[in-house]
């Protein structure tokens, strides 16, 4: 029995054709009018490395690698996700009334496809269960508050699976019933329902049929209004996610060989300081509205989120989407709305970002959250010239004394005074000791650790002295771009002068900007992260290290572990035996300082630098180990007004003390 | 409305501070503008933002190249054109010669308010104000701390000891700024970049033969000892320490 036929006196795909003109009407004008809306972002040239692309959207994308990393949420998902590819063919089949299945069988393939369909509607319908337990039962914290949207898709989902079984099985009843065992499913339906009679039975399949094909037209315009919008959106997204190691920011301006323009030559007229305008994102940032899930994970381990401040990573994405709503058809016909993008996320959000990564490192469809923030950054400070004041004091600082503390450029090299280390000469190794690490006096110590302990390995290292500034980082996370490549220049020029291309540094932002975002303006770099080194010397046994007493635990610095990649070294050189944080390795949550936030007043109930003591705190650990200047800085204040005294110590200052002495 | 600021070019406080022969060693100097002059600058910017008009800063230096960049950023905040005086063998020290070289320039600009910062921080004479005003025989209002233009006359406040001190005063005037006169902008790297295309003219002016006072010597504080940390098992060990070295370093006991 199936449910093609005339309804009074019309035919059935009259009806159908009808409701798809619509349904499939709408769907393509919506999605027409997003895809118009991110075309009008600015060139980004991702359309290469075709290979790697297609398998990383093989294991991200159809693979769902990171949508599983939250298991009961994930692998529902995965399972509705992967159902669905199965079963999507069927939508043409039940809409060409059997056409489909008619054709595969004269290909002998129509057995193995209704077992694939069947396969598919059970494991959507079971994915839909787990996602209802999930949203019904659990309801974990952060689904409380929000719409009732997605309760609805997932009825109306398990709807479209139930009613695809319904009508899977009427073709197996009524008039002469012959079960098709390859729809196992199907067949357990039909017996359900074969002592039904003739007429309800009718009823019942004819109505499922409809209730079928409303359920998808309504499910087809609806995707492009909301979040399922994400249904189109994570193929770009995923596709054509970032190739450029995570975290490092694009010049203001690039030649033909994609290096940066020099800030003399720097083209005012023509460059676009950050972002305040819809159109001045580039079309992969304005794809990000549309793929975003709204799952939350970004906002789960967002520090600033965490700590109560406004920022909310997954907001800035929703709020770059429905500002492309709201103003989409004035945008779309040139105009700028009065509403600019600061405007909607607002400045205390864009001030608030760590720059940690961690939303972007937990997103499941590679959505860029802190580019934008970045992005409009540039503006506020460039552009604009509206930003915390205290930033003014860091970038007067840098441009006069290149350091963000404004001592005397010229005291730079004081820490290493009697300490008999080559300044300015070629080495193997350049130590950059970095701003902290020159002029901070807790952070000296670490830098006058590690020289001893390079001194005590026989590593041949040199220093720049008062020829080294700032490498910039806390101006460019700050917005100030032309001052970060001011700086850069400096370095690069002074560094490629001494001819070292191998760069040791105590300090992550440093590794970070100097390895990874030197290249373009022309300093090309081997940069190792002394725990790196100091992991090497210990293992080869240049420095012998006894055991010690102390319990530790380490807290990964954000640029060197989620970003930098790096979260064995620094075990290595501790000795492994060290008491791990819930939070660590890639997963660390920021100690609150980067982003330049260690240079701007930060509100004293909502510190981060609290929470993530809190969590060294209860490891019970003895000392906590650090390998960044600012880590040590937020750790030790962290810790001091939590009431812990547990120590704070970078790695070197934890291998020097127990140094065993060469007799 | 024509407003001319005085700017005065002095070292960074955090440059490296030598003495030599009882000399100051300027070659190791990084210069920057008075931050007092900034106040004028901004204040001057105001004015011209309200009411129109141009404004010229005038700056009077050596021949060292090494300023402009801070130049242009004064300009960025919004100063219309920059005449800069060089003069070789320029000294920060002479308020006598500097004010005449700097009034000479002035003069011409005929403007009705003329305004920089009530001392510069590498002297702190904060004689220049008061002396071009002398040599332009306009009256004068120093160390200001609020500034109120109201048509062709102005309202200039001063917090004196204990008090507030209010003064008016036809136009033209020279004015002092003391700190916080206003609140001074950060220029945005656009308006920096832009400034470049204002007028900035570089004028050779004469050593001038003059007396002038001369400083005799300068010299750096005496440096001061380091401290020193006593070692010792107990705190009575520690004491111990300390009252031997009272007694037999320091000789107070």
């Amino acid at each position: 029995m199936n449910p093609f036929h005339d309804y009074y006196g019309i035919p059935w795909y009259a009806i159908l054709g009808l409701w798809s003109l619509i349904a499939v009407g709408s769907h393509v004008y919506q999605v027409g009018f997003i895809v118009k809306l991110i075309s009008l972002g600015k060139d980004d040239d991702r359309f290469n490395s075709w290979k790697q692309r297609t398998k990383e959207f093989l294991t991200d994308w159809l693979g769902q690698r990171k949508v599983v990393q939250d298991k009961l949420a994930g692998y529902a998902h995965a399972l509705i996700f992967w159902g669905f590819l199965m079963l999507v063919s069927d939508v043409i089949d039940l809409g060409t009334g059997g056409l489909l299945a008619k054709i595969l069988g004269k290909v002998y393939l129509a057995n193995i496809w209704n077992l694939i369909v069947d396969l598919g509607y059970t494991m959507a319908g079971v994915g839909i269960l787990v996602a209802l337990y999930r949203r019904l039962i659990v309801r974990p914290e952060k689904l409380k508050g929000t719409s009732m949207e997605g309760i609805l898709i997932l009825f109306a989902i398990l709807g479209i699976v139930l009613t695809a079984f319904i009508v899977e099985a009427g073709n197996m009843i009524g008039g002469n019933t012959h079960y098709n065992n390859w729809e196992p499913i199907g067949v357990l339906f039909a017996k359900q329902m074969e002592s039904i009679n003739t007429e309800s039975l009718s009823t019942i399949i004819d109505a499922s049929y409809w209730i079928h094909m409303i359920l998808i037209g309504l499910f087809l315009i609806e995707i492009p209004q909301t979040k399922h919008s994400h249904l189109i959106g994570t193929i770009p997204n995923v596709m054509f996610q970032d190739h450029e190691p995570m975290g490092t920011m694009p010049p203001m301006q690039t030649d033909d060989n994609n290096m940066a323009v020099k800030t003399d030559d720097l083209d005012f007229d023509n460059i676009t300081l950050g972002v305040n305008k819809f159109t001045d994102f580039t079309w992969r940032q304005l794809s990000d509205g549309w793929a975003c899930t709204a799952c939350a994970r970004c906002q789960d381990v967002c520090p600033a989120y965490k700590s109560g401040k406004t920022l909310n990573p997954m907001q800035i994405i929703m709020d770059l989407k429905n500002y492309g709503k709201e103003h989409g058809t004035s945008l779309l016909s040139g105009n700028t709305p009065e509403e600019n993008i600061v405007e909607r996320f607002t400045p205390e959000a864009i001030w608030a970002c760590t720059t940690c990564y961690a939303c972007v490192e937990a997103c499941p469809v590679h959505i860029e959250h802190v580019p934008k923030l970045m992005d409009t950054r540039k503006h506020l400070v460039m552009e604009a010239s509206e930003f915390p004041e205290e930033l003014q004091n860091l970038f007067n600082n840098l441009e006069r004394n290149s350091n963000p503390w404004g001592l005397g450029a010229h005291t730079r090299a004081h820490w290493a005074e009697g300490l008999d280390i080559k300044i300015g000469e070629p080495a193997e190794y350049l130590f950059y000791v970095g701003c902290a690490g020159s002029f901070d006096d807790r952070n000296k110590k670490v830098s006058i650790a590690t020289a001893k302990l390079l001194k005590e390995a026989g590593v041949d290292f040199s220093i720049l002295g008062e020829m080294e500034v700032c490498n910039g980082d806390p101006a460019r996370r700050a917005g100030n771009e032309f001052l970060f490549q001011t700086l850069a220049e400096m370095n690069v020029d002074a560094m490629n002068s001494l001819g070292t291309l191998k760069v040791i540094t105590a300090c992550p932002h440093c590794f970070h900007t100097i390895g990874k975002e030197y290249e373009k303006y022309g300093g090309k770099y081997e940069v190792y992260h002394h725990s790196q080194i100091l992991n090497e010397l210990r293992q080869k046994e240049k420095i012998i290290i006894k055991d010690f007493e102390d319990t530790v635990t380490f807290h990964d610095p954000c640029y060197l572990g989620r970003i930098g990649g790096e979260t064995e070294a620094p075990r290595g050189a501790l000795g492994n035996d060290i008491i791990e944080m819930e939070r660590h390795g890639t997963n660390s949550f920021c100690c609150g300082g980067g982003g330049a936030q260690i240079w701007m007043e930060e509100d004293a109930d909502k510190r981060v630098n609290e929470i993530r003591a809190r969590e060294a705190s209860k490891t019970g650990a003895d000392t906590v180990a650090v390998g960044c200047p600012f880590c040590m800085t937020m750790m030790s204040d962290g810790l001091k007004s939590i009431g812990d005294g547990k120590a704070v110590k970078d790695i070197s200052e934890i291998l020097l003390e127990n140094l065993e002495v060469k007799t | 409305m024509n407003i001319a600021v005085l700017i005065k070019m002095v070292p960074d406080t955090e440059s490296r501070l030598e003495i030599v022969d009882g000399k100051v060693k300027e070659d190791a100097f990084k210069y920057m503008v008075n931050p007092y002059d900034e106040f004028a600058v901004e204040q001057a910017v105001q004015f011209k933002e309200k009411v129109g008009g141009k404004v010229t800063l005038v700056c009077l230096f050596s021949d060292n190249p090494g300023i402009d960049t801070d130049l242009r950023k004064m300009m960025a905040i919004g100063a219309d054109e920059a005449v800069v005086l060089r003069q070789e063998g320029y000294s920060g020290d002479k308020p006598s010669t500097n004010s005449k070289i700097l009034a000479e320039a002035v003069k011409e600009l005929n403007a009705d308010l003329v305004i920089g910062g009530v001392q510069g921080i590498d002297y702190y004479q904060g004689a220049t104000g008061p002396m071009v005003a002398h040599h332009l025989n306009i009256p004068h209002i120093s160390g200001v701390t609020k500034l109120e233009l109201n048509g062709e006359k102005i309202t200039a406040k001063r917090q004196i000891e204990g008090g507030l001190q209010i003064i008016e005063s036809a136009l033209p005037v020279l004015v002092t700024a003391q700190k916080d006169m206003t609140k001074v902008r950060f220029p945005a790297l656009k308006d920096i970049m832009m400034s470049k295309r204002k007028s900035f003219e570089n004028r050779n002016v004469n050593t001038s033969k003059e007396n002038d006072v001369k400083t005799i010597e300068c010299s750096l504080p005496p440096a001061r000892g380091g401290g020193l940390i006593l070692d010792g098992e107990s705190p009575e060990e520690k004491v111990d320490k300390l009252l031997e070295k009272l007694k037999m370093e320091a000789k107070v006991l």
